[in-house]
């Protein structure tokens, strides 16, 4: 595999151990929260349920057991080397999406606007942020939403906007304003709109349980100390004309 | 006429089948008629899918590769980070790229740097 970008041995192959020449320089944000030391093919501190092969003379013991040379017929490639991560698209194992051990987030939903809100937050949950993405699995996060009655909507929707329902019956057509519903049951409008946003079928369905919709401030959450959700959406805030 | 048995030919004959379809649901596994009905399928399938097995692992690689771009705000979206490997003439194909990230914290973040910062560099000494 030809590169012109000048490799420091930054692409390390599970064969050899490769030391990452550059250091810390390269990590700008605070939120990578690589060791200054494991450059290269290292188990991955930011994500610490994945269960990566790491460089076999940085790993130390760290997963990776030194197999002697004359047992190495005994055991599968795989297991001496690390995964062969060049030929075989990394997949989830269990242990890489343990509900337990997911992220949790928290939106104020106060005069944000409702559909870009809800977008963000089903890709949160889809796990669509992170380098893990996976279709079949469920890899995302949780996330809270409170202050529901006060999200917002532009235009004409607050009164021009219909939430239909429909019992099975004949005549069964029940339809609400956006209004209407704000006042009944304010949680339903967010949860509406991040289900259409998330995939229709079994593992959507699961997925929509991990969203969390409260009216007003509180929620029964605190034990798992949610972070704010990280918006980059710049038009999300309601601005009163 | 005498009575004649065909013995084991159409036995030997639909083993062949069999285990094609081994571990297929209910009747599809374990009837003769379903089982030549989905060995049919399956080996159908089989076929067309050696072709979408090729696209389905690139869409998954580029999805993945669009998270971490757009996490690392380097680039705004993958089709930047693409348009500046190109221009950068790399030959690194996504399926190393989604690897690379998902091995290595910041793997894909150093590329970005590797082939952006020689742009802004310009652009400064232009002004």
């Amino acid at each position: 595999m030809a590169t012109t970008i000048p490799t420091s041995a930054f692409i390390a192959t599970p064969h050899r151990c490769s030391t990452g020449r550059s250091s810390a320089i390269w990590v700008q944000k605070a939120q990578f929260s690589a060791s200054s030391s494991s450059l290269g093919v290292s188990l991955s501190l930011k994500r610490p349920s994945l269960r990566l092969v790491s460089v076999r003379c940085e790993a130390n013991g760290a997963g990776m057991p030194v197999i002697p040379a004359e047992e190495r017929w005994m055991y599968e490639e795989s297991e001496i080397n690390g995964p062969d991560i060049w030929n075989k698209t990394w997949y989830p194992k269990a242990a890489d999406h343990v509900n337990t051990e997911k992220t949790w987030y928290i939106v104020d939903a106060s005069d944000k606007i409702l559909g870009r809100m809800a977008s963000t937050i089903a890709n949160y949950i889809r796990g669509k942020n992170l380098a893990t993405y996976t279709p079949s699995v469920d890899m995302g996060a949780y996330v809270i939403v409170i202050n529901a009655e006060k999200v917002a909507v532009s235009g004409q929707k607050r009164s021009q906007k219909l939430y239909r329902r429909h019992s099975g019956r004949p005549g069964g057509m029940k339809i609400e304003t956006f209004d209407q519903l704000q006042k009944r049951i304010p949680e339903r409008i967010v949860e509406h709109a991040v289900r259409g946003m998330l995939p229709k079928g079994r593992l959507g369905r699961t997925l929509f349980t991990h969203l969390k919709v409260y009216k007003g401030s509180e929620h029964p959450h605190q034990a798992q100390k949610p972070i704010p959700l990280p918006i980059r959406d710049k038009r999300i805030q309601f601005v009163k004309k | 006429m005498t009575r004649v048995r065909r013995g084991y030919i159409a036995r030997r004959r639909r083993k062949k089948n069999s285990s094609l379809v081994s571990g297929f649901k209910g009747a599809h596994s374990r009837h003769t008629r379903t089982i030549n009905q989905q060995t049919i399928r399956a080996l159908f399938y089989s076929y067309r899918d050696r072709g979408r097995k090729k696209r389905y692992f690139r869409r998954l690689w580029i999805t993945r590769i669009n998270a971490v771009t757009r996490e690392n705000q380097i680039f705004d979206s993958y089709s930047q980070f693409i348009h500046n490997l190109y221009k950068k003439q790399s030959f690194l194909n996504r399926k190393i790229l989604s690897q690379i990230e998902i091995s290595n914290n910041i793997g894909l973040s150093k590329i970005s740097y590797k082939i952006i910062k020689p742009n802004k560099v310009n652009e400064e000494r232009l002004k």
